[in-house]
């Protein structure tokens, strides 16, 4: 395999010589400003670290009750999936669906497929499969949509909590944890480096 | 006339999914590193923008004018739409949440659908200006895009945790689908769109 030694900036197509950023330095694109690369302190470790403590908070922030409500003496508390089975039943799948999928399953996957790809690349073990699960984990960032997810439990607190008593279970805690530990995840992941090194496994 | 800098124009393509750059193949060459498929740009990106666009467009009107969810207080129905919902947020005094939701439902859909729009016109007809500010709207566009799917998370907790009969009850309307569809819609719509377009047309 002949070796090329441009890159191109994704956004404008620019040619540029491959910049070689150390850690704590961005690599900006000088024509348009594209962030081309930002380099971690240990990438690989941290990302392995990282998906496994959000492979265990993922458990109870599913199953554990989020928020629990209390009207004239009825009593109802609320999960993840609770909220998917309530669209379900109202007969409003396709948004069941979209909830299913960006709350719970693409999170899940995100982890496991982090999970998967650095602990191959920490152990330096090829895998036929790392390029794959690399590019479905590219295709589905963007549809996991934990934060948003917070952002419509705290408005739906805000909106209650005038004509209900409001009781926050464990398994918010866990969820908050998990969203601080998946934010990190996105940003110690750097992929211009997973790239490479799934490149230099190859061979 | 494309300016000799892009990769494409020294006859390199780079690849969507890992960022490798080839030779231009023939057609339908697959990526060496990832296996991705090789295209110099986002196949029929103009077309499927536009495509996705007016739908998002169509459906925008439905996901206004229908009621999002009904709220039933001691058997008494009232069915709320989006600005329904954001106009009782501000009368119950909570005017900071209320600009939280009109921002996720409101402005961000229609500032997307119009700045998706403008992006359109622009590569369509070839503006020479202002490109690298018109690459940040479109990064912005892309980035808020997820941030709408707040007031769908927010019915899904509301819908699964007020279910106490004739007491209280939180019921979603059809409008929840349209919007939730806008939503995906748009965000496909700034997936398809390739920013390169913009920059291709500069002389």
């Amino acid at each position: 395999m002949n070796q090329i030694d441009f890159t191109a900036c994704p956004e404008c197509d620019l040619l540029l010589n491959p910049a070689v950023p150390v850690v704590g330095d961005k690599a900006h694109c000088p024509r348009c400003g594209y962030l081309l690369q930002r380099p971690r302190k240990q990438s690989i470790e941290r990302t392995f670290a990282l998906s496994i403590a959000g492979l265990i908070l993922i458990f109870p922030a599913n199953l554990m009750p989020l928020v629990g409500i209390k009207i004239l003496g009825g009593a109802k508390d609320g999960t993840l999936w609770s909220g998917v089975v309530a669209l379900f039943e109202e007969h409003l799948w396709g948004v069941a669906v979209l909830v299913f999928l960006s709350s719970i399953l693409f999170p899940l996957l995100n982890i496991i497929l982090s999970l998967l790809i650095s602990a191959h690349l920490y152990f330096k073990k090829p895998s036929r499969h790392l390029a794959h699960w690399m590019r479905w984990l590219q295709h589905m960032d963007e549809w996991a949509m934990l934060e948003v997810y917070m952002l419509g439990i705290i408005v739906a607190c805000v909106k209650l909590a005038s004509t209900s008593e409001l009781k926050f279970g464990f398994g918010l805690y866990a969820f908050v944890a998990l969203l601080i530990v998946t934010g990190m995840l996105a940003s110690s992941l750097d992929k211009v480096l997973f790239w490479r090194q799934i490149g230099q496994l190859r061979k | 006339m494309k300016s000799k800098k892009t990769a494409l124009a020294q006859g390199f393509i780079r690849c969507h999914d890992c960022g490798r750059l080839s030779k231009q193949p023939d057609k339908n060459r697959l990526c060496p590193l990832c296996g991705g498929r090789l295209h110099p740009r986002l196949p029929n990106s103009f077309q499927r923008t536009a495509a996705l666009l007016l739908s998002a467009f169509c459906l925008y009107i439905p996901a206004n004018i229908f009621p999002i969810m009904t709220v039933t207080r001691l058997g008494v129905g009232e069915p709320h739409t989006i600005i329904g919902g954001i106009i009782a947020l501000i009368n119950g005094n909570m005017v900071p949440i209320a600009l939280l939701v009109l921002v996720a439902s409101i402005l961000v859909p229609l500032l997307k659908l119009l700045g998706i729009s403008l992006l359109l016109l622009n590569v369509h007809y070839r503006w020479q200006t202002h490109a690298k500010k018109w690459t940040i709207m479109y990064r912005i566009i892309a980035f808020v895009g997820r941030w709408s799917m707040l007031d769908i998370f927010m019915i899904s907790i509301l819908v699964s945790l007020v279910d106490m009969g004739s007491v209280a009850q939180v019921i979603a309307g059809p409008a929840a689908t349209a919007f939730a569809a806008v939503v995906v819609l748009t965000m496909l719509a700034a997936k398809n769109f390739d920013p390169r377009l913009i920059w291709d047309n500069q002389r």
